[in-house]
């Protein structure tokens, strides 16, 4: 028996195969492979499901977040990689801002317990059957998810930081020592203009 | 021994300071120790950010920092100076400032890197403290984004010579004016940030238990704060059976 080696087309076909048991989904090719999967909240278990289970998707790189304050909706996207067909395939949901509450999917793959702890800090979205949505990387922060749109990363530090003013006798006693700024950009430029 | 007494002997002109009361050894032994303390630096580098990559090549052969006598330590109770390299991120500075706490007088602070003075390329970064020396006296800033190895051994000497001068002692800053420094940690850290570090006992140990020492932070330290007990000493299994 000859064995066959993945390649983009053979692989393709059969993905999009195993792919039409999940209803409403919608696939998009953004590379040669890389498989962009649209679905709704509901079915993306399943799909986790199937995909770790038939076509050797045991790895969950990432899960991102991304805030869409016109919609009222929060976008998440889980990256999943196959070591067999080399594929990724990018599992696109929305749900809706508020009340912002989601499915764990640790039960499926472990890794995702991080992920959605990071997420839960920096967009305020929970995640039910999580198995710990306590503070992870902003182990002092006690302010708004600082990920979402809203929030004012500047008016923030503005009203939370002081800052200390520049000191040009700093400068001097250096330049009295011979330091400092000894050739200026007009001295090196061929025209001489300031 | 006639001959002996009769060489000439040229005695140094010594400018006395003004609490030498006119004797000679007075500040030989100041004198000495300031040279002394000045010519072994133990660095201990926090390195917090990018400016640590400069510090490599500072201290292996190419710059060797080493010919100035400064060697990096391992433990911030034997170093003598704390090398913060970079951005400060709140959490980091909660480490920072125990290590700085744990460090032997007197000690001194080097910060590297823009990201120190003044927050740096982070300034608008909602989870990066910008301005060390709120929160602990600083004897140098070398700023620069990243400043080179010859800036970092140039800064190093500038704090040789004020250390042989006697004129860095920004370490007593921190025991006479803690409660301003406790403040700033704790409009950070919450009201119920504390330290193992018993500093104000330490200020009265090393002298410099002044009226800014305590304040209205101190008292909120005070009033929450655990007291240190030794650990308990335990002999045997514990379990009630061995009795």
């Amino acid at each position: 028996m000859k064995l066959t080696t993945a390649t983009p087309n053979n692989v393709s076909a059969s993905l999009e195969f195993l792919l039409q048991e999940i209803p409403g989904l919608r696939t998009k090719w953004a590379g040669p492979r890389r498989l962009r999967v649209d679905l709704s909240a509901e079915t993306l278990p399943a799909l986790l499901a199937l995909l770790k289970g038939r076509a050797g998707y045991v790895h969950l790189s990432a899960i991102s977040c991304v805030d869409w304050p016109e919609q009222s909706e929060f976008e998440l996207v889980y990256h999943l990689w196959s070591y067999e067909l080399n594929v990724l395939v990018k599992a696109h949901i929305r749900i809706p801002r508020d009340p912002g509450v989601y499915l764990s999917v640790y039960d499926l793959y472990h890794p995702a317990a991080f992920f959605e702890r990071d997420i839960h800090e920096m967009f305020g979205l929970y995640f039910e059957g999580s198995p710990d949505m306590g503070k992870f990387i902003l182990t002092e922060w006690d302010g708004p998810p600082p990920m979402r749109k809203e929030f004012d990363s500047e008016a923030w530090v503005m009203n939370q930081f002081e800052w200390q003013d520049y000191r040009p006798d700093w400068l001097a006693e250096i330049e009295a020592r011979g330091g400092g700024i000894t050739t200026r950009p007009q001295d090196i430029r061929k025209d001489g203009k300031p | 021994m006639s001959k002996l007494n009769s060489i000439p002997v040229a005695v140094p002109v010594v400018q006395q300071p003004s609490g030498g009361a006119g004797n000679l050894l007075a500040n030989v032994f100041d004198e000495l120790t300031a040279f002394c303390r000045s010519r072994s630096l133990f660095m201990l580098h926090y390195c917090t950010g990018c400016g640590a990559i400069e510090l490599p090549p500072a201290m292996t052969s190419r710059f060797d920092m080493e010919r100035l006598g400064i060697q990096p330590m391992v433990t911030p109770r034997q170093a003598d100076i704390l090398l913060v390299t970079g951005y400060v991120s709140t959490k980091t500075l909660k480490r920072i400032i125990l290590t700085y706490e744990q460090m032997n007088s007197p000690k001194y602070v080097i910060g590297i890197c823009s990201c120190t003075v003044n927050g740096g390329m982070y300034w608008q970064s909602y989870a990066t403290a910008k301005v060390l020396a709120d929160y602990m006296p600083v004897d140098m800033y070398i700023a620069g984004c990243m400043p080179r190895p010859e800036a970092v051994i140039s800064g190093l000497r500038e704090l040789m010579a004020n250390i042989r001068a006697g004129r860095s002692d920004n370490w007593k800053d921190y025991y006479r004016h803690y409660d301003h420094y406790l403040g700033n940690q704790q409009r950070l850290f919450g009201e119920n940030w504390q330290t193992p570090t018993d500093v104000i006992g330490e200020a009265r140990h090393y002298d410099q238990f002044g009226p800014e020492t305590l304040g209205e932070h101190t008292a909120l330290l005070e009033r929450h704060q655990t007291p240190l007990l030794p650990f308990e000493m335990r002999l045997g299994l514990g379990s009630e059976s061995n009795k």
